[in-house]
Parts: structure tokens; sequence; C-alpha cells
């Protein structure tokens, strides 16, 4: 530890890179902790609330969202395996007039006791005994109380089909946590209000003692009806769980990429600074210091900037985490655990995790430079060279070459568990390739500058042609930084294009009339229909029903859609069809499905429909950018005939010719009652989805932006650490007359060059993750296609704002050297 | 013709230099020696316009530039000054041709018509089939050679050097010297040598001692 | 009786919301008519099987027994199609008081009439939930229950025709005859079964006590609680006795039936029963300080009631709200132990909420 003030003091020394080094490190530990940190207290919220609702129940029989028949109930509660059934009855339900919806539990609160006992309801008065069993008594969390604005003894009114239903607050429930938003009710009122009759979608099972569950799962699974699954309690924290995790997995891939620049640049510091050390170092090896020696104390320098930036990072990303929870809800504005109200819980095993990322960034970023000062003969560096060449030459071009083709065979890697581990692979490979290839790069881009021109200029081109390796190392956390923000880019935008275009071709209608949101409480029965059709300026009408079909354990449920549908599938956005028409009923698989269950148009398979199993005939598959779990559609007449459901969700109206949507469209909504029936332009949905896609993507442009600052850091970073060292060539320069501002002129240059080989690359490596992120990693993860739209304009904007920002951040990080007392360094010689 | 009259400088109270006077005609060569701590670069940042005199007159071809703004200074470097240094301070990532046509690019010229002249100079200095090598390349010797090129391309009105021979050793420093004063004896230029070395002072026209009294032969 | 009335207000069911639903009035001059009067009454709104004894391991040691099976109209749910409408509901309590164990074993069911298992006969005593069942057959009766921390399987055999209690099954329970019940007993059941406890399945025999009991009005105004006992005497009659009590002790009613063996059972009017409690066992738990021992004139005879164990407290505080004493007793009569049944105390920690 003697040698501590050589080592780690010249950190102290040059307080300006390693400070840029360190906010590196910093910010990519702090992304990837608050990610993980927001998603894990999200998911840890989602499964209490999941485990709450499942309670002590072993075993959970699910069906579709139309529910199952309640004969079920009597059949499973008389198994021999069964201890205590408890049936339930959720509904979502939209409250009338209002956009938040409550999810219902109608339970039988005898056989709840049993299974799920937290969820028993508290009468707010004493003396009403029967207050659970009423038919009209709610029963809320304080969480819900609070997001809905009411008090026990309030009424709410909820969307019951296309009317309006009155039920009282009339207690809460004691055993929920006070972040859940949920209510109870009883079983028959909630059939018979809800239009569930006959109905159950849930019935939670306690095993007696010693049946194990996954044998009784098998048993009663053979008893139950297509399209109705017996799952462990905890398949369904999966399901919340798959569903969110690619999304998560995107997140904390953007913060490895932070990480990952954060690590170039301390290698981009610790090269440029063991360069300027040599001298020392040849002494110290003179005088007898081991090469070993020199090489740990030099990864100690790394590591110590690394485990600084890692708990800084860590407490960072804690913050982070806070306030994103605070403000974008546990999904980061994705949306997809509405409903809860997360805690951040300090996990110490995650958090010494990225600690340790963060040294290991440091100890990375300082390995090649720490071997390259060690393995220097002493003799040679002692004699004072150029100080200021930093190793490069060409790079290693043919490895590059290598690495960049091997991203190739990485994209056919198929999924593994649903995680696109061979996109992110082949996202690594053009990263790594990019890099490796950048001197050659910088080389070329060399010969392409113009040989003549201000002196700045013939000064700056020249350095990056024949000393490319400083330009090298501040390119690499540029091209890293720019490759992720443009491949993001391109995926996002060519995401947002191919949504909107999709937006257009699956509204073809003038107005929308939905009854309540598609997953709750309203529907429009036969009679209003009919009043829908028969409304005067209404031209034709497709009605839509909305169920979903339990087609995998262990997945969440699959969308059904049964509307018309021509019968080529052309009024859809097909992405494949199969040839001939079969007499069987013909359905439409969206792709997700077609990835989960590998149907192929052209193909029988049989859907579970009202408790049997139809064969049915696969007909196209459609790009549905709604449901990542996957849909099917099947024509409504089709599905009347099969089901005998003639229920509808939502009316798609075409307007008789000159018919102003306007006028028509009161008289719609006063064909139920008020707030019953809401009525949408394609335009307004069109606009809402769009806002909600923005939402999504906000922590994404977030994300980008800190990546390309730090690239910039990089570029100030490595100006900083050689502006020491350039200080007697500045000097030199301002005696042959260069004026201050030409050498200002020539870092600019110089930092303008070096950013812009990094651009350039970070564009082609960028264009190319793309590509992966758009047919690999979102087609694997999400299970949807789009359409390649590459924002021309915004990247070309984005790339020259970048240059000359690392213009500007050369001069900011040179400009100690560039002052008088620069030229009076060269006085060291006189 | 360089004029210095009564040139004084100092550091927070302490004089540097004191009233130091000399006058030289263009293709006059002479070598200032004296003890460390005299004065010998203060006298030298001075007289490059790196420096302002506290009292005194510095004057180049009759305009006095001991005033002058930095701007100025710059311009008067550029035009009429060359430098040799010790270090040699050949820009690394230029080739030979281009580190000696450097001052000609300051001047304005594009890198083709700097490069004849710089050619010229090069083959002055013994270097013509080193022009496009790169300064790693070459030993100390051929480095300051270099230097002396590029000191001399833009025909500047006075050159300075200061211990031009400090890292080279004595047969490749005698060699330099030798050149160094040729070339501005040949271009017409006043020459001004700064350095501890008797010997090398000897290449000079004439030498000068710099003493707390001032210059003196 | 009351009692009962009383357990299902415990239960959070006692009370309907007036006028809903008209409730079948409890009018005297009905004739009870068996077997049909043995089934369930549902236009009635309450309604119970009730059964206690004690039972005799193989060992000879004694232990006292609880089954009953509510039914309750709650005047909900009338007008809903759904098959889960809570129009009538069924519980069940067991209870075992072990004196080995030194207090009761306990364990209760309840559920709604409707899909599932749960539900009621009418022509016959037959009421079930899940596993848990208390129906007549051939042979007698059959209770059989699975609780947490025991299970039995009993057969309860009649030693004669039901014991009409009141006016010919028509039983007052207070001066407004508004408050009564229908209400007979089959005293000195002959139980033979198994009972399981910790695991261990042993033979069991012993004497019971069976209830049915039906009825739709509350309690009088002004009830704090009341005693009940339910006597088999070694000579082979059987008495029941109730009184209840005011908020200062004070008898507001009471009743008794003796039925001597083999004959039919003689009414005794409320002057003739004397309730006097004789020792007190406070409660650790809830405080509460319960007169296990008691002196009981009923008419001439003068009986002392010792208990079989003074815990035999059950507390159902977590899901009803009150605590109560339902334990197996010994009477005595000059010293002499005469008969066994089981005593019934309320309201001595809170007054009884009826409604």
């Amino acid at each position: 530890m003697r040698l501590a003030p050589v080592f780690l003091g010249s950190l102290a020394r040059r307080r300006m890179a390693t400070l840029f080094s360190l906010v590196a490190i910093v910010l990519g530990v702090a992304l990837g902790m608050a990610v993980q940190a927001v998603h894990e207290a999200a998911l840890s919220e989602f499964g209490r609330g999941l485990r709450t609702l499942a309670g002590q129940a072993d075993l959970q029989v699910l069906g579709p969202r139309g529910g199952f028949d309640e004969a079920l109930y009597p059949l499973l509660a008389a198994a021999p395996e069964v201890a205590d059934a408890s049936p339930v009855v959720e509904v979502d339900a939209r409250l009338a007039g209002r956009e938040e919806s409550l999810s219902i539990q109608g339970v039988d609160l005898f056989s709840l006791a049993r299974v799920t006992p937290r969820l028993l309801p508290r009468a707010a008065d004493e003396g009403e005994r029967f207050a659970a069993l009423a038919d009209d008594a709610l029963f809320l969390t304080e969480g819900a109380r609070q997001a809905l604005g009411v008090k026990v003894g309030e009424v709410l009114h909820f969307q019951a089909g296309a009317g309006r239903l009155a039920l009282r607050v009339a207690g809460d429930l004691p055993g929920l946590d006070d972040g859940q938003r949920l209510a109870v009710m009883d079983i028959a009122g909630a059939q018979w209000h809800f239009g569930r009759l006959g109905r159950l979608t849930r019935i939670d099972l306690r095993l007696r003692e010693g049946v194990a569950p996954e044998a009784a799962r098998a048993a009663l699974q053979a008893r139950l009806p297509a399209g109705v699954v017996v799952a462990l309690p905890e398949a369904a924290e999966d399901e919340a769980a798959n569903l969110s995790r690619a999304y998560r997995v995107n997140l904390t891939l953007l913060a490895a990429i932070a990480l990952l620049t954060g690590g170039f640049l301390v290698f981009s510091a610790q090269a440029l600074s063991v360069v300027r050390r040599r001298t020392e170092f040849a002494f110290l090896r003179a005088v007898g210091l081991a090469r070993r020696t020199l090489f740990g104390w030099l990864l100690a320098e790394g590591a110590v900037v690394g485990l600084l930036g890692g708990l800084l990072g860590v407490a960072l990303g804690h913050a982070l985490a806070w306030g994103a929870l605070a403000v974008l809800g546990g999904d980061l504005g994705a949306g997809y655990f509405s409903g809860l109200s997360p805690r951040l819980q300090f996990q110490p095993g995650v958090s010494a995790l990225y600690v340790l990322l963060g040294m290991v960034a440091g100890l990375a970023g300082a390995w090649l430079p720490a071997r390259e000062a060690a393995t220097v003969s002493p003799a040679r560096a002692l004699k004072a060279g150029d100080e200021a060449s930093v190793g490069g030459g060409q790079g290693h071009p043919r490895l590059g070459l290598a690495v960049l083709v091997a991203s190739l065979p990485a994209c056919l890697i198929p999924p593994l568990e649903g995680l696109p581990l061979g996109g992110y692979l082949a996202v690594a490979c053009l990263l790594a390739g990019g890099v490796l290839l950048l001197p050659a790069l910088a080389a070329v881009l060399a010969r392409l500058l113009p040989q003549d021109g201000p002196v700045s200029a013939r000064l700056a081109a020249a350095r990056l042609s024949a000393a490319p390796g400083h330009a090298v190392v501040a390119a690499a956390g540029v091209l890293t930084s720019v490759a992720l923000a443009v491949a993001m880019a391109i995926m996002v935008a060519s995401f947002r294009d191919s949504v909107d275009q999709w937006l257009g071709q699956i509204l073809p209608a003038d107005l929308y009339v939905r009854a309540g949101r598609a997953s709750g409480s309203g529907h429009l029965d036969e009679a209003l229909q009919a009043r829908i059709a028969a409304q005067p300026g209404v031209g034709q009408v497709d009605f839509i029903r909305h169920d979903t079909l339990r087609l995998i354990s262990g997945q969440p449920p699959v969308a059904l859609i049964a509307r018309p549908v021509a019968a080529d599938g052309s009024d859809l956005p097909l992405v494949a069809r199969a040839g001939g028409a079969g007499t069987l009923p013909r359905v439409w698989i969206s792709e997700a499905l077609q990835d989960l269950l590998g149907w192929w148009p052209g193909q029988q398979v049989a859907l579970p429909l009202a408790g049997r199993s139809v064969p049915v005939a696969v007909a196209g598959v459609w790009r549905d950018y709604a449901r990542q779990t996957g849909a099917v559609m099947i024509g409504l007449a089709d599905y009347r005939q099969l089901t005998g459901d003639r229920l509808a969700n939502d009316a798609a109206v075409h307007l008789a010719s000159g018919v102003r949507a306007d006028d028509i469209a009161d008289a719609l909504a006063s064909l139920a009652g008020p707030g019953a029936l809401e009525i949408a332009r394609p335009g307004e949905i069109r606009a809402i989805s769009l806002r909600i896609f923005d939402r999504t993507f906000a922590v994404t442009y977030l994300l980008e932006a800190v990546a390309v600052a730090i690239g910039l850091a990089g570029v100030a970073a490595s100006f900083a650490a050689l502006a020491a060292a350039r200080r007697r060539e500045f000097g030199m320069l301002r005696h042959l007359g260069l004026t201050r501002r030409q050498i200002g002129a020539m870092l600019a240059r110089e930092g303008a060059l070096a950013a812009g080989v990094g651009v350039l690359g970070g564009m082609l490596v960028g264009g190319a993750i793309g590509l992966v992120l758009i047919e690999v990693v979102n087609r694997q993860s999400f299970h949807w296609s789009m359409d390649l739209h590459v924002p021309w304009l915004s990247l070309l904007f984005f790339g020259a704002g970048l240059v000359a920002l690392a213009a500007v951040a050369a001069v900011l990080a040179g400009r100690q050297a560039m002052g008088q007392s620069a030229v009076l360094a060269v006085r060291e010689d006189w | 013709m360089l004029e210095i009259q009564n040139l004084s400088r100092h550091f927070n109270g302490r004089v540097v230099l004191r009233e130091v006077s000399l006058q030289l005609q263009p293709g006059e060569y002479v070598a200032i020696v004296g003890e460390s701590g005299v004065g010998k670069s203060t006298l030298l940042n001075l007289v490059a316009g790196l420096d302002r005199p506290d009292g005194g007159r510095l004057c180049l071809d009759g305009e006095d530039y001991g005033q002058l703004d930095e701007d100025a200074l710059t311009r008067l470097r550029r035009d009429k000054l060359g430098f040799v240094f010790q270090a040699f301070h050949v820009l690394p990532h230029l080739t030979v041709s281009q580190n000696v046509a450097l001052p000609l690019w300051l001047q304005g010229l594009d890198a083709a018509a700097a490069a004849v002249p710089a050619s010229q100079l090069l083959d002055a200095v013994g270097l013509a089939e080193r022009a496009d090598s790169w300064p790693r390349e070459l030993s100390g010797g051929e480095m300051q050679r270099v230097a002396i090129a590029r000191a001399l391309v833009h025909c500047p009105r006075l050159v300075l050097a200061d211990e031009p021979t400090g890292n080279l050793d004595p047969a490749n420093g005698g060699k330099v010297l030798q050149l160094l004063a040729t070339r501005i004896r040949e271009a017409g230029a006043i020459g001004i040598l700064v350095t501890h070395s008797l010997e090398a002072a000897a290449t000079a026209d004439r030498v000068l001692r710099l003493t707390p009294e001032g210059l003196c032969p | 009786m009351q009692r009962r009335r009383f357990l299902l207000a415990l239960a959070g069911l006692a009370a309907a919301p007036a006028g809903a639903v008209e409730f079948a009035p409890v009018l005297p001059g009905r004739r009870l008519a068996f077997p049909a009067d043995h089934g369930a009454h549902p236009d009635f709104r309450t309604e119970w099987w009730y059964a206690t004894g004690w039972l005799k391991l193989p060992d000879g040691s004694p232990l006292g027994f609880q089954v009953t099976f509510f039914r309750v109209r709650t005047g909900l749910g009338e007008g809903n199609p759904s098959a889960f409408a809570p129009r009538q509901l069924v519980l069940a309590h067991a209870a075992i008081a072990d004196p080995r164990l030194g207090r009761l074993r306990h364990d209760e069911r309840s559920a709604r009439v409707g899909p599932g298992h749960a539900g009621f006969d009418t022509g016959t005593t037959r009421v079930w939930l899940g596993d848990w069942r208390f129906e007549l057959g051939p042979g007698g009766y059959h209770a059989r229950v699975q609780g947490a921390d025991f299970a039995y399987q009993l057969d309860l055999q009649p030693d004669g025709p039901p014991l009409l209690q009141g006016q010919a099954g028509f039983s007052r329970k207070a001066a407004d005859p508004r408050h009564a019940s229908y209400y007979y007993s089959r005293p000195q059941l002959r139980v033979s079964g198994q009972l399981t406890l910790d695991g261990t399945a042993q033979p069991v025999t012993g004497q019971a006590w069976l209830d049915h009991e039906w009825s739709s009005e509350l309690l009088p105004e002004g009830a704090q609680g009341w005693d009940w006992i339910g006597l088999n005497l070694d000579d082979g009659s059987g008495l029941m006795a109730f009184r209840l009590r005011d908020a200062t002790g004070k008898a507001l009613w009471s009743s008794a039936t003796l039925r001597p063996a083999g004959q039919s059972g003689q009414v005794l009017p409320p002057e003739a029963v004397h309730f006097t409690p004789l020792r007190q066992w406070h409660s650790p738990r809830s405080g509460i300080d319960w007169p296990v021992a008691w002196r009981v004139q009923v008419g001439r005879r003068l009986l002392e009631l010792q208990p079989l164990i003074d815990d035999q407290e059950l507390d159902s505080r977590r899901s009803t709200g009150a605590i109560y004493w339902e334990g197996a007793v010994r009477a005595l009569e000059g010293g002499r132990e005469v008969g066994r049944g089981y005593l019934e105390m309320t309201g001595y920690g809170k007054r009884i909420r009826v409604g």
C-alpha cells in the first residue's frame, strides 16, 4: 500500500478524466439499478397481490374471460383431492361515465374463509350482519377507496351491460394491503348484476392434506372441459412476469450499454494516462517495481473508480427508482401493472451485484492499458519519446469483421424461455465488431479528408490520419452510445410508424360504439344492437365480441375477437394467409399466437369455445400490436353459431353517405343510459393509442439521452486527459504563430473528427442493431413484426448535433492547455 | 535590424533582467552564454514576443513590438520569427515535409504551394530523401535538422535557437550547429543562439555573456 | 330456543332487513307431523338440529361432544336468479370437551345452499355441509364431523317418540306469544361410533340429547343472556330447562320439561324453574367469570350441576364477536350423581346481540 500515492494519487491529479469515467459508471450502474429496483418492486407488489388473491389456494381453475359453467364448481368441490373450493366471478367493472375501472371479485365468503381468508370483507356497520351477502354491497381496499375517491356508505355507479348499477360501499377489506386496488362483493350479486349468471371465472382450490398439487392438477385437468385449465397459483405470477419480462430485459439492456460505455471511458482515461506516465512507470520498473505489481496497481486505479462509481450508482439508482415509481408508476409508464402502488425495497444482494458490476467495468476498462504499460520495456520508455501517441494503428480489422459476421448466425438462435438471447448476442457482436473496426474506419475517414483548408483543419486531419489512437479511444464510447441511440430510434420509429398504419387498417369504420372497456363489465345486448343498426344515418354496422381463451396452462389467456371478417381476411393486416377454403370455420391468428403455439396457415386446430373443443382452420396470420399474449379472430357469424353468445362489446359503425359523424354520435350515445355507451372516432382512438405508445417509450428516450451524454463525456474525458500532455505541442504551435483561436479550432476539429468517426461507426452499427431489434429481439420477445422505417432527418440532425457538441466538449476540455501558460510551457526547454 | 534598448523585467519585485541593450544587423549571428538563472530564458522570451518587458524597447526592422497585443505578437512570430528548440518539438503526426511546411501553412499557403519551399529547405539540410518519413523514424540529429528547416522555411527576419544541441551527441551536435550557422547566414537573417556550451557558442559570429550587469562581450 | 338464535347471531347471520321478506309465523295449535317435521322448514327464519352428549372412551374416560347444524333464511337474494343467491345458509358447529386437554376442541363450517356441497331435505332430517352431515335413517340419527384436530362419526339411537316441548311443540320464549318456536327434543339417545383425536381413532359409546327447533321471531327486548340445560338422568328420564336473564341477572322467562322414562313430558311453568349459581370460574383468556356450577330447581327436583371441566369456554370473537360457555355437566342430587348432560351460558361478557 505504500505505493498507493504513486498510483491512486494519479487519479486525483487528472481530476477531470477521472470524474468523467466516474460519472459514466455511476450513470450506467444507476440506470441498471433503477430499472431493476423499480421492476422488482412492481413485480413483487404484483406477485403479492396475486398471492393475496390466491391465499392458501393450492391450485386455481381458470377459464376464458367470459368464464365457464358454474356446474364445474360442485364437481370440483366434491373431488376427492379437494378439501375446499372457492368459486369466484371476477369482473373488471368500469365506473359509469368515468375512465377508471375496478376489479371486483364476486366471492362466496363462506368458502373464501377457508381458502383465501385475507379477502374477507368487514362491514362498516356491525349491526348489519348480512352486509357481506347483500347483492348491492361492495367492499373496497383502502387503495381503491382512495383511487376512486369514495367513502364508506357512499354509492358507486358501475356500467353493467349497457345500464348503470349502483353499489353501496359497505365496508373494507382489512386483510389486504392498502396499496392494492380491488373490491369484493357477493358472488350471487356479481353474477346477477354483471350478466354472469351460471358462469364462474375462477375456482380456488385447497387440496386435502398429503395431496401433491402437481398430481392433483393432472387428475383434475382431465375432468375439465376444453378451455378451462388448472394452474398452480405461481403460474399466474409467472404470467405477469412473462408479460413484462421482455420489456424489463430491454430496459436492462439499455442500462448495460450505458455501463459498457462507462467501461470504455475508464479505458480511454486509463489508456491516455498510462501513455503520459510511461516514463514514470519505466523509472519505477528500473528501480525494481515488478511487472505484476505495476499491472496490479494500474488495475487498482480502474477498480477504485469502478467501485466508487458502483457505490454512488447504486445510491443514485435507488433515488431514481424512487422518483420513477412516484412519477411513472411500477411499469415505468408501460401499462403492465395498473392498479398497483409498489413500494421500493432495498435488496442487499442485488445492490452488491450492481456495485460489483461497476467495479468490473472499471477493471475491464483498465485492463488493456495496464497490460500495455506493464509490457513496455523500461529502457525504451525511459528514452523520452513522443508522449502523445496512443496505441492503435489499424486495430484488429480481421477480428472485427469476423465478430461482425458472427452476429448473423446469432440472429438465428431461437428464443430461450421467451428471451431473445440470440438477438442480444448479435447486438453484442455488432458492438464489439464495430469497436474493433473503428481504427480502420478512422484511417479510411482520414484518407478521405481534404488536404487543404485552414491550418487547424490540416493539423487535425493529419493527427487523425497519423495517430488515430487518440481519436479511436474517444470514439469507442461515442460509437457505443450512438449505436444504441440510433438502433433504438430506428426501432421506435419503425414501431410507431407500423402501429400508426396498423391502427388505420384495424379501425376502418367512421364511429366506434363501445359498452365499457373491452375487458370490462359492459356489453351490447341484442335489443341494443338492433337499435344501433336501426338508427337513421347509420349504414353498415359490424358488431364485435371480445372474450379470452385459455389455450396453454401457465400462459396468460389469449384474446378472442369475433367480428365480421372478409372470407379471405383481406380486411385484416395479414402477414400470411392460407390458400384454398375448407368447410371448417376459419380463424385468423395473431403473430404472437403463431410464435407461441406454432400454428401455421392452413392448419386444422381445435379452439375451446363454449366449453367444447371446436375444430377450426387457421386461414391466416395477422399483425396485432394490441395483445402481446396472442389473439384469435373469428367471423362473428361463426362465433355466434358455435357459442350461441349473441352479445357484443363494440360496434363499428359505417355512416350512410352524406351523414356527419358529429350528428350521429349523440344520437347513438342516447340509445342507452347516460354514460353507458362510449362513442369514439378512429382519430381519437388513434391519438390515444399513439399517446400511450409514446409514454411507453418515454423512459427509452431518457436512457438514450443519458447514453449519448456518456458518450460525449468520453470525448471530453479523452481530450482532458491529453490536454496536459499536449501542452508543449500547443506551446510550440503558439511559438510558430498559431493564435489561441486557431488552436481552439484545431481542438474543435479534432473533437469533431473523433466524434465523427464514432458517430459514423455508431450509425452503421446502430442501423444493424436496429434491424436486429426489429427482426429478432422484438419479434421474439413481443411476437410482432414491423416495417422498417428509418428517421433519416432526425438521425442526420442527431449526428450533426453530436459532432458539434463533441467539438465544444473537446475545446472545453483542452482549454486549460491553450492559455498563455501553455506558451510558457515550452520554457521548460529554454 | 534588431534593436534592444535598456530592456528590463522583474517578477514579483525581483529584478531578473536589468537594462540590457543589444543591436544586431541582418546576417549577424550571435551566441549568448551565461550562468543559470542569469536571465537568458527571460531575455529570449522577451525577444520572442512571448513576454512583455517592464521597461526598455524592442525593435525589429524599426517596428517596436515590446507592447503589442497578443494577436499582433502572434502575427509577428508567424511572419518574422523562427524557432529551434532543445527538444526539437517536431509534431509526431505530421510527416517531415509537413512539419517543415507548417509555418508556410500558417501564412495561408495551401499544401501544394508550401511543399515546394519545404522541399528546398529539406534539400538544404540534407534530408531531401526523408521528406515523407514520420518523425518517429528519424534520429535526434535528423529531427533537429528538420526543426532548422522549419525555422527558416518562411524566411524569418530573426531566428532564435535555444540549446539546439542539448539533446544531441557531440558529433551530431557539431553538424547541427554548423548547419544552423550556415543557413542563418545564407538566409540573411539575424540569429541568436542561447547555450551553455562555449564550444557551441564558438560557431556564432560573436559571443556575448549575459551577467547581472548586462550583456558584455 | 333463544340460545340457538344467539349462536346464529354469533355467526353473524341472524338479522335480516325487516319487510324485505315474509317469514312464516310460529302460531299455537299447529300439530307437528312426523317424519315431515324432522325435515327442514325453509320458510322460517332459523332452524337447528342440536345434539349434545357424553361419550366414553374404551378406557372409560369421559368426553363431551356437541354437533349443531343451523339453517338460516337470510331474507336476501329472494329475487336473484343466481344459483349462488344467499337465500338459505347452512352452518355447523362441532366441539369435543376433552378433560385431558382441559378445554374444548372446536371447529365450524358455513355455506350457502347452492351449487356445491351444502343443503338440507324437507322430508326428513338430512342436512349436510361438505363432508359434515347430520341425518335420520332407519337406524336412528347419524352425525359425521371432520374438524381440524378431531373427527367423529356417531350413531344416535332414540329411545322413543319425539318429546314435544311447550304446548305440543309450540314453545313460548317470553310473555309476548310472538316470541315462540316449534321445538321438540330427542332425549336419552344411545350413542355409538368412532372418535378420532390427534389422528387416533377409538370406538366410543354414550348418551346424547337432540333438539330440533325452528322459528322466525327475535328474542324479547331486554334479554342479556340465558342459561340452558338438557340432562339425561340415569333413571331414563330427561330434563330440559332454560331461563332468560335481563341486564341485572333477573329471570325474564323460564321454562322446563321433565320426561320420566317411558312416559310423555310434563311441562313446568316459569315460576317452577330456578337457577342459582354456586361457583365461578375465571377465564384467563377472556377475563369473564363463568358460573360453572349451579343449583337448579325444577318443580320438586333440586339438582346440582358440576362441569366436566371448568374451561368449556368457546371463544369465537375472531369470526363472530362473542364468547360463550357450552359444556358437559354432571347432575347431582343429594350429593349423588343422577345424570349427565349439557349446560349453555351466554351474556356473561358483553350483552348478547341478537339482530
